[in-house]
C-alpha cells in the first residue's frame, strides 16, 4: 500500500471520528448505553430465572457464573458486532453511493476505514463497560493473557461481522429490502454462537458440527477465551473464522462487480 | 475529448396494479418491462467546451451524465472520456473528473465543509501548498470564507451548493459534470453560481457538461446545446441556431394602457399570443421580416404604452418544441 493510499485510509478514519464526535448525547449513549441495557435486561432476566425457578444450577452454570458469561458476551458483542449493514443497503437503494463511485478511493476501502474508526470507539466503550462489570464483581479474575487473546480474537470476529454485513448490504443491488436476510443471519448466529445460551446446552453432535461453521467463534469462543476457559484450539478457531472471512471477502468482490452493473443511481 | 457512439441504457422495471389485490398478484407474477432511457446516442465534445444538455424530466439527460461519469454501466454502445472508458472507473479517470449533483449532497452533513475538503485533499492527493492556495481562491471567488467551519446542515442551500462546487473543483478536474447545479436556489444565488462557473471555466479551460432546467443557466454559460427528448438526441448545435429552430422570429412584449377585448384575438392569433390575466400585456412571436410593419400596425390600432423586442428566449423555444416535437424533424443535425 502506497503512502498516498495510507493517507486516504487515515483521512477516512479521521472524518468518521469527527462524525461520531459531532453529537455529544449520541456519543454518551453509545458509550454508557450497553452497560445500562445489560443491567436492565440481562442481569434482571437471569436473576429472575434463577430465583423464580428456585434453581441453583443450569447446565453447570450457577447465577454468578451465568452473569459472568453474559457480561463477557456483552463485551464480545461490543467488540465484534458493531457494524450494521442497514445503511449500506439503503444507500445503494436510494442511490447515495454515487459520490463514492466518483472519488478516487475504493468503496470497500471507504466502508472498511469507517468500520475501523467505529471499532476504535467500540474498544473504548468495551473498556468502560468492562470497568463497570469488574467494579460490580460480575466479571472477576481478569488475566492479562486471556484479555489480550480474547481481544485479538474479538477483533477477528468484528472483521467477520463487518464483512458479512457488507455482503448482505450489497444484496440491495438485487433486493429492495435486505433486512430479512440480516435478521435471518442474526437470529441463526445468535442461537449457534452461544450469545443466547452457552453451547454446552446443545446436543454433542450439533456442537461438533457447529465447530466447522463460523458461528461458535462469534460469541462462545471469544467469551470462553476471555474467561480463560476455552478448551479448544484457539489457532484452529481463528483459522476457521479466517477461512469464512475470506469466503465473505471473495463473495463481496464478486457481488460488487455484478451488482454495480445493475446500479441505477436513483434520485440523482 | 468526450466521445460516444450508439450509447444506450435500458432500465428494467415491473408494473404493479394499485391496491392490495395488485400487491398480492405481483407476488406470483410480475410483468417486467424494459425501458430505454437513452437510445443510440452519438456525441463528440472537444476539450474545454461548455455544453448544455437540455430536455424535459425523464428525457435521459441525467442518465447520460451518469454514464459519462462512470456511475452506471451502459447497456450498449461506446463511451470515452478523455481517453478512458468511464465505467471501468480507473483511479486516473476518477481524478480527472468531478460531478456536482444539485439534488444530492456529497458533503458530510454532520461536520463542517472544511473536514470534507481535508478528506478530499487526501483522496485526490493534493499537496498542502496547492490545497491552501486553491481553497483560498475558490472560497474568495464564491464569498464563503467564513462558512467553511460551519456544519453543513446549518448552511443555506446557496451556501451548501457553493461548498459542493468547491469540493468538486479542489483537484482541478479536466471534466466537470454539473447536474442541475442551481436547482432550488433563489435568483441571486443562481446568478452568483452561474458567474462563478463561467469565470472558472474561462480561467481553467475545463470541459463542462451542464444540465439545468433554468434556461438562464444554459443561455449564460453554454455556447453549444444538445437537446435530448425521449432518450434521443434531437438537436446538437450552437445556441444561436437553437433559437432559430422555430424560424427567424422576435419575441415581442407589448403593454397596453387599457384591457384589450377579445375582439382583437383574430388580429393576434397568428403570433402565438400569451396574455396576462388583465389582458393589459401580451407576449408575441413575430417573424423578423414582418416585425417592423406589424409593430407600426399595432401602435396605430391599440393603446400601446410599452413595446419591447428581443430574440426568441430559449425557454420559449423549448416550450414550443416540447408541445410540438415534430418541429424538430427539420432541425436534427
Amino acid at each position: 500500500m502506497s503512502v498516498a493510499e495510507i493517507g486516504k485510509w487515515a483521512a477516512t478514519i479521521k472524518i468518521s471520528w469527527n462524525k461520531l464526535l459531532s453529537y455529544k448525547l449520541n456519543l454518551l449513549l453509545l458509550v454508557i448505553g450497553p452497560s445500562v441495557v445489560f443491567f436492565f435486561v440481562k442481569y434482571s432476566l437471569w436473576t429472575a430465572i434463577f430465583q423464580l425457578e428456585g434453581i441453583e444450577q443450569l447446565q453447570g452454570y450457577n447465577l454468578p457464573d451465568m452473569l459472568k458469561y453474559q457480561g463477557w458476551t456483552l463485551i464480545v458483542a461490543l467488540l465484534g458486532q458493531g457494524y450494521n449493514s442497514m445503511n449500506l443497503a439503503e444507500d445503494i437503494r436510494l442511490g447515495r453511493i454515487s459520490a463514492f463511485l466518483v472519488y478516487p478511493f475504493g468503496f470497500w476501502s471507504f466502508q472498511t476505514a469507517s468500520f475501523i474508526a467505529f471499532e476504535c470507539l467500540q474498544l473504548f466503550t468495551a473498556g468502560i463497560t468492562l470497568g463497570a462489570l469488574f467494579t460490580l464483581q460480575i466479571v472477576t479474575d481478569l488475566s492479562l493473557v486471556a484479555l489480550v487473546a480474547g481481544l485479538l480474537f474479538s477483533i477477528l470476529v468484528s472483521f467477520f461481522w463487518y464483512q458479512t454485513s457488507y455482503l448482505i448490504g450489497l444484496m440491495a443491488f438485487w433486493l429492495e429490502e435486505t433486512w430479512v436476510l440480516r435478521v435471518m443471519f442474526l437470529t441463526i448466529s445468535q442461537f449457534f454462537s452461544g450469545a443466547v445460551m452457552p453451547l454446552e446446552v446443545y446436543p454433542e453432535y450439533l456442537q461438533k458440527l457447529l465447530m466447522w461453521t463460523p458461528f461458535p467463534y462469534l460469541t462462545y469462543a471469544p467469551v470462553k477465551i476471555f474467561m480463560g476457559e476455552y478448551r479448544g484450539d484457539i489457532w484452529q478457531g481463528a483459522g476457521i473464522l479466517s477461512f469464512w472471512l475470506g469466503v465473505a471477502v471473495l463473495l463481496s468482490l464478486a457481488v460488487w462487480r455484478r451488482g454495480l452493473r445493475l446500479y441505477t443511481a436513483a434520485g440523482m | 475529448m468526450i466521445q460516444c457512439r450508439g450509447l444506450g441504457k435500458d432500465f428494467k422495471h415491473y408494473q404493479k396494479a394499485g391496491g392490495f389485490a395488485g400487491s398480492l398478484r405481483q407476488l406470483v407474477r410480475r410483468d417486467y418491462q424494459l425501458r430505454s432511457a437513452v437510445t443510440n446516442f452519438d456525441l463528440e465534445i472537444e476539450r474545454g467546451e461548455m455544453v448544455g444538455l437540455l430536455g424535459p424530466n425523464g428525457a435521459g439527460k441525467t442518465t447520460l451524465m451518469k454514464m459519462f461519469s462512470g456511475i452506471i454501466v451502459p447497456s450498449r454502445g461506446e463511451c470515452s472520456v478523455h481517453g478512458h472508458i468511464p465505467f471501468q472507473r480507473e483511479q486516473v479517470f476518477r481524478k480527472k473528473i468531478a460531478l456536482v449533483m444539485g439534488q444530492k449532497s456529497q458533503l458530510w452533513w454532520d461536520i463542517p465543509a472544511m473536514d470534507s475538503f481535508l478528506l478530499l485533499q487526501k483522496y485526490y492527493e493534493i499537496d498542502d501548498r496547492d490545497f491552501k492556495k486553491r481553497l483560498a481562491e475558490l472560497s474568495a471567488l464564491l464569498g464563503v470564507e467564513r462558512q467553511m467551519q460551519v456544519h453543513v446542515r446549518k448552511l443555506s442551500l446557496g451556501e451548501r451548493m457553493k461548498m459542493e462546487l468547491m469540493a468538486c473543483l479542489l483537484h482541478r478536474p479536466e471534466v466537470l459534470f454539473l447536474d442541475e447545479p442551481t436547482i432550488g436556489l433563489d435568483i441571486v444565488a443562481q446568478r452568483s453560481i452561474r458567474d462563478f462557473i463561467a469565470q472558472y471555466q474561462v480561467q481553467h479551460k475545463t470541459t463542462v457538461i451542464l444540465t439545468s432546467h433554468y434556461m438562464a443557466d444554459v443561455e449564460a454559460l453554454c455556447q453549444r446545446i444538445v437537446l435530448v427528448l425521449g432518450g434521443e438526441k434531437r438537436f446538437d448545435g450552437p445556441i444561436g441556431e437553437f433559437s432559430s429552430i422555430l424560424g427567424l422570429e422576435k419575441f415581442v412584449t407589448i403593454a397596453f394602457g387599457e384591457a384589450i377585448t377579445s375582439d382583437a384575438d383574430t388580429y393576434f392569433q397568428d403570433f402565438d399570443p400569451h396574455w396576462n390575466e388583465a389582458r393589459t400585456r401580451v407576449d408575441l412571436r413575430i417573424s423578423e421580416a414582418d416585425v417592423r410593419r406589424r409593430g407600426m400596425e399595432i401602435f396605430e390600432r391599440f393603446p400601446v404604452i410599452e413595446f419591447s423586442m428581443e430574440k426568441l428566449p430559449i425557454e420559449r423555444v423549448m416550450n414550443e418544441l416540447l408541445v410540438n416535437p415534430h418541429l424538430l424533424k427539420r432541425a436534427v443535425t
